[in-house]
């Protein structure tokens, strides 16, 4: 049973992880309408200043967490300068499409700057083990899952008590009548990229002091969020969270029994089980958990 | 309505453009002098010696997004490196050797890596690299008919028993066998061995190598496929500490090394961890998984790591000497080149000197690579029946914090009991 | 044959057909004439003088570059087919690498030759071919309810998740597919007894020209097939699904029954694609599709034009010319590659191209096209 509890909680701490990048995209999403394929480079270009600032500028752990949401947020909003903002109106597939050729000329950058050699960023002290009722969990894990708790209540905070987040809302309801009520919504855009582009750099940062560290691979992790934005509700943020631990939960459940439960499914099939909790959620309720229902008007 | 008239100076215009990419039909098929595709009387761009004809040889690599460029990109340096010190010591035969006019990037995609093939084809007398099973099987075909020669960067029993693919070293099978026969002689490995590999090529070809030696050697075979991704192992953990062998065969890339030994180690797994030699990188000992691979870890490779004590590894550090990040990347690029220095070498002897054809009969006629100390001379042998002459050795090399590598030699290039005795007659993991 | 001159907009345009009343080239007088396949005289001139232009091709060429557009002339089969669903129909598709790999494994199991790791019976291709397209539109037919119940961006994501889940079997299906690291051979491209994969001469033509020729008439007899579907009556309920499906039902199209037609039909078109390229290919893996398959048929939907059947055909060329193009270019501008490879500037290229081309060109090539014509027909004038 102790194993168990031990997978749920292994599920839950890398869940957090993917609770991140989700809320990157659901904000992203809220905002501009677009599915932004550009995550996974924001990743690991984040997890890469964090590291670059603590590697070469010699910072500590948190404040080169801090330098890297910077930096992070300064890349995302000059993605969406560049490339998403001569866009504004067009089709939203083919703002998708623009993001993934954003995402592909960052990442052949980042993997010029990593070369062959994983890029570790040491949690300091981060493989200490604390034990709760018999499960053990690293010192990182807790600062990952306690940064996440933070984060998601800030955003929460944000969302519902200031007046940029106000305006966020306002936007993703109508952008048209944002404007008219005098809300910057290109502004609101770029917020919305700064915003995603910070939560995937402390993504990309934890996932760099777990094991060898951020390598040339290392960006897949990032879509593993898609499935949880789907199955939280693409534009609810309660949603992505729940949506992110839920498959870090499953993958962990899946990693460790499917092969004695279910040897059928095949090797590995904790790959693509989050894939597969996606599609049940959706037979159940068509947009998701928590997702707002379009309303039709003919 | 003049839509269709514009419309065909449209495709025209597309036509036209395209045309302008290749030149003309006929217009860029290479006019060849002297012996054929690949070799001109001419000297090579930038040539190390002027006076000299230039023989071209083409690379198609991982170069930037492929699960390989991490390790490619070193290899494909050290080649260029290795081929420079062959024209400043003179060339072969009054020709110096060109590996950088003809590079393809395949991101390990057998389609590219056969488009990257057809734009050299007419270029090249032979590949110095071409990287990825399925990505040379792709292009094997068109090999064959143009009689061009092959270094595949890999180590595959499946190239033992192919005529124009010149592979260095003992494969990941024979590799797998003496890691084994190693633990089990020198770590007291007894009980269960479990074989952790990538469910391809690579992993599947040293889990059968684990497989015969765990036979002969009478412990338990526990095989287990992990897909990549340093964030996909916990099915790999979950394994090792539900079955507990003091032997832990790994097959992957570094990072889900790291995963899988540390993973295993913090909740309590002890034993021996031997890792094929894709498994090892120097970054691995900053992470936190260090404490675990320094105990535990040893990695089975082909031959000494960069700090090695001989000539050739000699050699190549003077060459190599300006690399930042060493890793043993450049010794394996550096390495598996010796053979084709040895067959065109020996070609220039044969009658009508360097060609395809000459080529290609020196390399079926191999008997002999001049390794400078890096392999011993008859590791590879290309005339035998490959149950005769198929190399065996391996290297056992442990962790040193004080080496440019991160690990030197434990146990000298050997051959254990396992694969000695061997009856290698197929390849283990066949490719066809 | 016209339907490399497909418009989507066919019903507002004013043109000529031969029994219309000479002299009068806009006078229509019935609607038969209005949506015939080709529906100007300057048309049928048109598509002629471009499809001999396209058999001139294989000898104005070299063989590496005729080989990467014989396959951008089979993708553009594939595109046709996720134009279907997603240009004419509205169903926004990212699971077309899973139809397209369910295509190439139903044809390499059929009309390959087994291997230690994986089967094949080794049938002629005139079986292979029409099973590939039969095989995928079943699996088309499955997956269709789905986009019953879902729209939008959901639908995309979900398709995606087929995709993957279709890597997984395909990785896992060894005997299907020789797996991982491995791969297999595709279909054995044999018709009429020409062996179209031999590398010796083929009646005086080399093998990239051969297969050139059978790439264009593949894709002569589906761009008629397609253009034929996009303006029969099922092409006219897919735009109007499209454009907006409450309506539509509201006017007595049946929204399960066309949305499943559209992803079947799209299927199909997606599995004979798959056929084809793999065995002009030759080795093929599992992880070849992947998401970024799917990715590249979008984009050569995006880029050619939406519900335009010439659209997909010169977006289908444009990708597959793409990764040549940014090599070419990145061979102009040496000064870069002292900071970075010329392969890394190769790759950053193709993501830029994409992004250049779409925020200049969001209509796509077609939307280039328009501008072209439309200052054309005001000549003098253009303005």
């Amino acid at each position: 049973m102790s194993g168990l509890f031990q997978a749920l909680l292994d599920g839950f701490a890398q869940g957090s992880i993917y609770a991140l990048l989700a809320l990157g995209y659901v904000i992203i999403f809220k905002a501009t309408h677009v599915i932004s394929f550009a995550q996974p480079a924001l990743m690991v270009c984040g997890g890469l200043f964090s590291y670059h600032s603590m590697s070469e500028w010699g910072l500590g752990f948190w404040p080169a967490l801090i330098v890297g949401m910077a930096l992070g947020a300064l890349l995302g909003v000059v993605v969406e300068r560049v490339a998403l903002r001569p866009m504004l109106g067009k089709p939203v597939f083919t703002l998708a499409i623009i993001t993934i050729g954003v995402d592909i000329a960052l990442r052949v950058l980042a993997n010029r700057y990593m070369g062959a050699n994983p890029r570790p960023i040491p949690f300091p002290n981060g493989s200490k083990q604390h034990e709760i009722f018999g499960l053990v969990i690293t010192q990182q894990r807790v600062a990952l899952i306690a940064v996440t708790a933070v984060v998601v209540i800030v955003l929460a905070l944000f969302f519902k008590y200031s007046k940029e987040g106000l305006a966020m809302r306002a936007t993703a309801l109508s952008q048209e009548v944002s404007l008219a009520q005098g809300i910057r919504v290109g502004a609101i855009f770029a917020l919305a990229w700064a915003i995603a582009g910070a939560l995937a750099a402390i993504a990309g940062t934890f996932v760099a002091s777990t094991g060898a560290g951020l390598e040339q691979n290392t960006w897949i992790i990032a879509l593993k969020a898609l499935p949880a934005i789907i199955i939280g509700g693409l534009d609810s943020i309660p949603g992505a969270v729940i949506g992110g631990l839920a498959v870090g939960i499953i993958e962990q459940l899946a990693a460790v029994y499917q092969p004695s439960v279910a040897p059928w499914l095949g090797n590995n099939f904790a790959l693509v089980a989050p894939y597969a909790l996606m599609f049940i959620v959706l037979l159940i309720k068509p947009y998701g958990l928590y997702g707002t229902k379009e309303v039709e008007r003919v | 309505m003049k839509k269709n008239r514009t419309l065909i100076r449209l495709v025209a215009g597309i036509a036209v453009a395209a045309f302008a990419l290749a030149g003309c039909r006929g217009g860029s098929e290479s006019e060849t002098t002297g012996t054929g595709p690949g070799i001109t009387e001419e000297a090579c761009p930038d040539a190390v010696n002027e006076d000299n004809g230039c023989i071209y040889l083409g690379t198609i690599s991982d170069l930037t997004k492929g699960p390989f460029a991490p390790l490619a990109v070193p290899i494909t340096a050290s080649q260029e490196a290795f081929w420079n010190r062959v024209n400043e010591e003179g060339g072969i035969g009054g020709y110096d050797v060109n590996v950088t006019e003809y590079v393809g990037d395949a991101e390990y995609n057998p389609e590219i890596h056969n488009q990257k093939y057809q734009e050299m084809r007419k270029d090249i007398l032979a590949l110095a690299q071409t990287l990825g099973s399925s990505q040379t099987l792709a292009i094997l075909d068109d090999m064959k008919s143009d009689e061009v020669i092959g270094i595949p960067a890999s180590w595959n029993s499946a190239w033992d028993f192919e005529d124009q693919i010149l592979q260095s070293g003992a494969n990941y099978c024979f590799e797998a066998m003496n890691g084994v026969d190693w633990a089990v002689a020198e770590r007291g490995a007894s009980g269960k061995v479990l074989a952790v590999h990538y469910p391809n090529d690579y992993g599947g070809d040293a889990a059968e190598g684990v497989k015969i030696a765990a036979e002969a050697n009478n412990l338990e075979f526990i095989d287990v496929e992990t897909p990549t991704g340093q964030d996909n192992q916990a099915g790999a953990v979950a394994r090792i500490l539900d079955e507990q062998p003091s032997l832990v065969y790994i097959t992957t890339g570094p990072a889900e090394m790291a995963a899988i030994v540390g993973g295993a180690a913090a909740r309590g797994w002890q034993g021996t961890a031997i890792g094929s030699s894709p498994t090892w990188n120097p970054a691995l000992l900053q992470t936190e998984a260090a404490p675990a691979i320094e105990a535990m870890y040893f990695q089975a490779a082909p031959w000494g790591p960069w700090d090695e004590d001989t000539d050739g590894h000699k050699a190549m550090r003077d060459a190599l000497s300006d690399v930042e990040n060493i890793n043993d990347g450049y010794t394996a690029g550096w390495v598996w080149s010796y053979p084709m220095l040895q067959v065109l070498k020996d070609a220039a002897k044969l009658d009508g000197g360097i060609s395809r054809a000459n080529v290609v009969k020196a390399a079926a006629a191999l008997e002999s690579v001049d390794y400078e100390g890096m392999l011993p001379n008859d590791a590879l042998n290309k005339k035998g029946d490959p149950s005769e002459v198929a190399f065996r050795q391996s290297v056992i090399g442990g962790v040193d914090k004080d080496s440019s590598t991160g690990v030197s030699t434990v146990n000298a290039l050997a051959a254990g009991p396992t694969a000695t005795g061997f009856d290698y007659t197929a390849p283990c993991f066949a490719l066809q | 044959m016209s339907s490399l001159l497909s418009n989507r907009n066919i019903s507002s345009k004013p043109a000529r057909k031969s029994t219309g009343v000479r002299g009068r080239p806009l006078l229509r007088t019935s609607y038969a004439q209005e949506i015939t396949l080709a529906n100007t005289a300057a048309k049928r001139r048109g598509v002629i003088a471009i499809v001999v232009l396209g058999f001139l091709i294989p000898w104005l060429v070299t063989d590496d570059l005729l080989s990467i557009l014989t396959l951008g002339v089979i993708s553009a089969v594939g595109a046709i087919g996720l134009n279907l669903v997603t240009g004419y129909a509205g169903q926004v598709s990212l699971g077309h690498a899973f139809f397209i790999g369910i295509g190439a494994y139903t044809a390499a199991v059929i009309g390959g030759s087994p291997t230690s790791q994986a089967i094949g019976y080794g049938l002629p291709m005139w079986i292979w071919l029409p099973a590939a397209g039969i095989v995928a539109a079943a699996f088309g037919l499955v997956v269709g309810p789905i986009a019953v119940r879902l729209r939008g961006l959901y639908l995309a994501i979900v398709t995606l998740g087929l995709v993957f889940i279709g890597e997984h079997f395909f990785r896992e299906a060894r005997s299907i597919t020789g797996g991982q690291g491995v791969g297999r051979r595709g279909a054995k491209l044999e018709l009429f007894g020409i062996d179209f994969a031999s590398s010796e001469p083929i009646a005086g033509l080399s093998r990239e020209q051969a297969q050139f020729f059978l790439a264009l008439v593949f894709l002569i007899i589906f761009a008629v097939i397609g253009r034929n579907i996009a303006r029969s009556a099922v092409g006219r309920a897919f735009a109007a699904v499209r454009d907006r499906d409450v309506a539509a039902a509201v006017i007595g199209v049946d929204l399960t029954k066309y949305k499943i037609m559209a992803f079947a039909l799209s299927s199909f078109f997606a599995g004979v694609t798959g056929a084809m390229y793999y065995a002009v290919v030759g080795v093929f893996e599992p992880s070849a599709f992947g998401l970024l398959l799917s990715i590249k048929f979008i984009a050569m939907v995006l880029i050619g034009g939406v519900a335009t059947i010439s659209g997909s055909i010169m977006g289908a060329l444009f990708i597959a010319l793409l990764p040549r193009m940014s090599m070419e270019i990145a061979h102009l501008l040496p000064f870069l590659t002292n900071f970075i490879t010329v392969f890394q500037l190769e790759a950053i290229l193709y993501g830029v191209l994409i992004i250049v081309f779409l925020i200049f060109e969001p209509r796509g090539i077609y939307g280039i096209w328009l501008r072209i014509r439309n200052y054309w027909k005001g000549w003098p004038f253009s303005y």
